[in-house]
């Protein structure tokens, strides 16, 4: 080894110093090392927007879900013919800001779409998500019959069946559903979203339908949910309809753990995460926890 | 053809066309005794007709340009010859016809009406077959994966998705039969060049008829060498040399005779009444007076049906949709309602409504269903026999209502739970509901929940029919009772 001349060694430090000195970035990166982000996150807040940046930035950042050049699909419901504020489809500026930050983390490319159950071109348009994400720079289509491929899902209720190729495809996959009542599921969430991923007859899913939200969740394993609850709709789902059955909760739900999402969704509509069938198959498969109690859950609240 | 972006109004010029034909005009105010306003339009083409004659079959009808392109095709030898007057007459028939069917209200001049019937054939048989027949070519690139060639059919597949292609392929019962209609209409060119519009149009009658007293005229000047150049080349067998007489009502004002003719003899323009020698009309009074007879008696004979008494259950009209007898006699079958639905819903009829409902929208909830927010078959009706929708109106209209099939419907038959029909429904406070019920199944007692129809809330848009998973024969089905327009007592 050579020695260092004193120049180098004045040079070193020079940085070294500097460098500890250089207060933000170092203290967060030192803090985020140190304190492993929580399983959790519940973000409240006015702003749609700001409570989802809140909820990332707890989680540790984007950067750690999104990689330089990896190809996103963020994954909203735009199932129905529905306007935002009747709360039956996800919150555009939810997924903007989603859009907008896997963006901002290094994704070449971040895709938007679902496979409706009413006609694709309404609920793209009236639920705003269309404009929203296209805006904030991600690449919108409308679902292409000839690209389903019969997969084997190697579930319980699911064995083959029609998957989206392009859902399969790309790197990472962030679930973005919206929280709200649904009769056959008691609530949709971010497991039941999952079937927006998938062709084929789906109504037939109904007849096992707990078991085949938890195959699709096992199946598709989204690295982040982020689950809006800025509106909810508290009755007469999965479409609504009338604001009546509309809740204004300003929250949003976020973590890695789809069962622990879920879970927490299912504690904000004010039911209990066991009340869900699908909750307790999925946890008894040890896709995820739903005990919120032993879940280090963090909460913070975003004022503009 | 405008392609739809999911905005609650279409953008839509088709209809246009037919807001000219004062064909449309005519019988809906004769049948009707209404006029659509947009439809006094078609008096523009009646002026122009008045003092140009025909130029709207020669200039402005689609089809006419239609069957100039076919007449390309025609052999030489059959380009020379042209129609008798016998088999020119017809389209005055025709037209007599329909204009003293719809005097005593029956309204069946879409089927003949050129632009009604071009619409419809477009819609219903042209439009799905092409775009099955390009799908399928790019399908079959897409699937071969093959590096280079599939690129570039994927890019113009985009390209023809984005601007051309139907967003989902559209499905017709009768588009074999309409579309064979059309092609014998465009075939016959090769036998005689504008056959459909010397022989059969009745607009292209009525039309030769406004044009007797227009002032504009052919005539044919002492340069004349009777080459008969102009009457070999004429493509409605109007033109004459300087001996003939020039076919006033047969003239399209293509304007061609003039331009070949060698000796610059030919000169169009507005003249005194004597000059030039021209033909009346000629339609043979036996044959005006049969018309006008069939035109009386074709009205009570399509309405001995007991169709007429009593409509079939299934057979559910548009939302919009004027009460029956009104709205039959104001539907022109153009089918533009059936094109822009958005479900594939809407389908021609065939018997259904009998045969004076030959071809009216009617709901199919087999290949679609009526879209909750959805008001563009309003919007596109170009006699309001549809009337155009508010979103709220819309909401509230009923179109017939939904019944549960206990003896195939999962739940009941079969003791497993199934909800798919009131996930659907887009009413907002929900026409199905659930009752819970226990029910004994061969492992024991359980509880299920069993769907249960609110007939008040329910607005029989048939998303649950098309949605059950019993495809086949769905367990959940619409009937026409209890739909708006017909103001029946219901008993609840």
């Amino acid at each position: 080894m050579s020695k260092l001349t004193r120049r180098e060694w004045l040079k070193l430090t020079l940085a070294g110093a500097g460098a500890a000195l250089t207060p933000w970035p170092w203290r967060t990166l030192a803090s985020a090392a140190t304190a492993s982000p929580p399983d959790l996150v519940i973000s409240h807040g006015k702003s749609p927007a700001l409570i989802t940046e809140a909820a990332l930035q707890a989680l540790g950042g984007m950067s750690r879900f999104v990689s330089r050049g990896d190809v996103v699909l963020v994954k909203p419901n735009i199932a129905w013919d529905r306007t935002p504020a009747q709360a039956a489809t996800t919150n555009p500026e939810v997924v903007a800001t989603l859009v907008r930050l896997c963006l901002t983390a290094g994704a070449k490319e971040v895709k938007v779409f679902d496979h409706p159950c009413e006609d694709p071109r309404r609920s793209y348009v009236r639920s705003g998500i269309m404009e929203a994400a296209k805006e904030a720079g991600a690449k919108v289509s409308y679902v292409d019959a000839r690209r389903f491929r019969k997969m084997n899902l190697k579930g319980e209720a699911l064995q083959d069946w029609e998957v989206y190729k392009e859902a399969v495809e790309v790197d990472k996959i962030i679930n973005c559903p919206i929280l709200k009542h649904h009769t056959a599921a008691r609530l949709t969430m971010g497991m039941k979203n999952l079937m927006g991923l998938i062709g084929g007859d789906r109504s037939r899913l109904h007849w096992h339908l707990d078991e085949a939200i938890v195959d699709l969740a096992a199946f598709f394993k989204p690295t982040l949910i982020v689950l809006d609850a800025v509106r909810i709709l508290t009755a007469n789902g999965p479409q609504g309809g009338s604001l009546k059955y509309v809740k204004e909760l300003n929250t949003v739900a976020a973590g890695v753990d789809q069962v622990a999402v879920d879970a927490m969704g299912a504690k904000l509509f004010g039911l209990q995460p066991g009340d869900m069938d699908h909750l307790h198959i999925a946890s008894t498969r040890g896709l995820g926890r739903m005990d919120l109690g032993k879940l280090r859950i963090k909460e913070v609240t975003t004022n503009s | 053809m405008t392609a739809y972006k999911g905005t609650d109004e279409i953008a839509y010029p088709i209809r246009i066309f037919l807001h000219f034909d004062p064909l449309i005009l005519i019988t809906t105010f004769l049948s009707s005794h209404g006029i659509p306003l947009a439809l006094l339009l078609s008096l523009i083409t009646v002026s122009f007709t008045l003092v140009f004659g025909r130029v709207f079959c020669g200039w402005v009808c689609p089809l006419g340009t239609l069957n100039d392109f076919m007449g390309r095709l025609t052999p030489k030898k059959r380009r020379k010859k042209h129609l008798g007057d016998q088999a020119r007459r017809v389209k005055y028939y025709i037209l007599i016809f329909v204009l003293v069917s719809s005097l005593f209200t029956l309204q069946i001049t879409g089927l003949a009406d050129p632009i009604s019937l071009l619409i419809r054939s477009l819609a219903v048989a042209v439009e799905p077959a092409v775009n099955l027949m390009t799908h399928t070519v790019f399908d079959l690139l897409y699937r071969a994966d093959i590096p280079v060639v599939t690129a570039i059919s994927e890019a113009i597949y985009a390209l023809l998705k984005k601007h051309i292609l139907a967003f989902h392929q559209p499905f017709f019962y009768q588009g074999i039969f309409i579309g064979l209609i059309f092609a014998a209409i465009l075939l016959a060119n090769l036998y005689r060049r504008r056959f459909w519009c010397t022989a059969l149009c009745p607009l292209g009658a009525l039309l030769g008829l406004i044009t007797q007293i227009s002032p504009f005229k052919r005539v044919v000047g002492k340069g004349c060498t009777s080459c008969n150049l102009c009457v070999r080349e004429c493509r409605t067998g109007a033109a004459a040399d300087v001996k003939g007489k020039w076919k006033k009502s047969e003239c399209v004002m293509c304007g061609e005779c003039q331009e070949d003719c060698p000796e610059d003899a030919v000169r169009f323009g507005f003249l005194p009444a004597k000059a030039g020698k021209v033909t009346g009309v000629d339609w043979g009074r036996r044959g005006v007076i049969a018309s006008f007879i069939s035109g009386i008696f074709v009205v009570p004979l399509m309405r001995t049906n007991p169709l007429t008494k009593r409509r079939k259950g299934s057979l559910i009209r548009p939302p919009g949709a004027l009460p029956e007898a009104e709205f039959l006699r104001r539907c022109v079958r153009c089918g533009e309602c059936m094109k822009v639905c958005l479900t594939n819903g809407l389908q021609p009829a065939l018997f259904e409504a009998g045969l004076e409902g030959i071809w009216t929208p009617r709901f199919d909830f087999h290949s679609g269903y009526c879209q909750y927010y959805c008001t563009l078959c309003g919007q596109v009706c170009p006699t309001g026999a549809l009337r155009e929708l508010s979103q709220e109106e819309k909401a509230r209209t009923k179109i017939g209502l939904a019944y549960i099939d206990k003896n195939r419907c999962i739940p009941y038959a079969q003791g497993v739970e199934c909800l798919v029909c009131e996930e659907h429904c887009p009413t907002p406070d929900k026409a199905i509901k659930f009752e819970q019920v226990e029910t004994r199944t061969p492992g024991g007692r359980k509880l299920i929940r069993r769907p249960v129809v609110d007939l008040k809330l329910c607005i029989g848009c048939g998303i649950c029919e098309y949605k059950c998973p019993l495809h086949d024969q769905p367990a959940i089905i619409c009937t026409r009772l209890g739909e708006s327009r017909a103001d029946e007592l219901l008993p609840f």
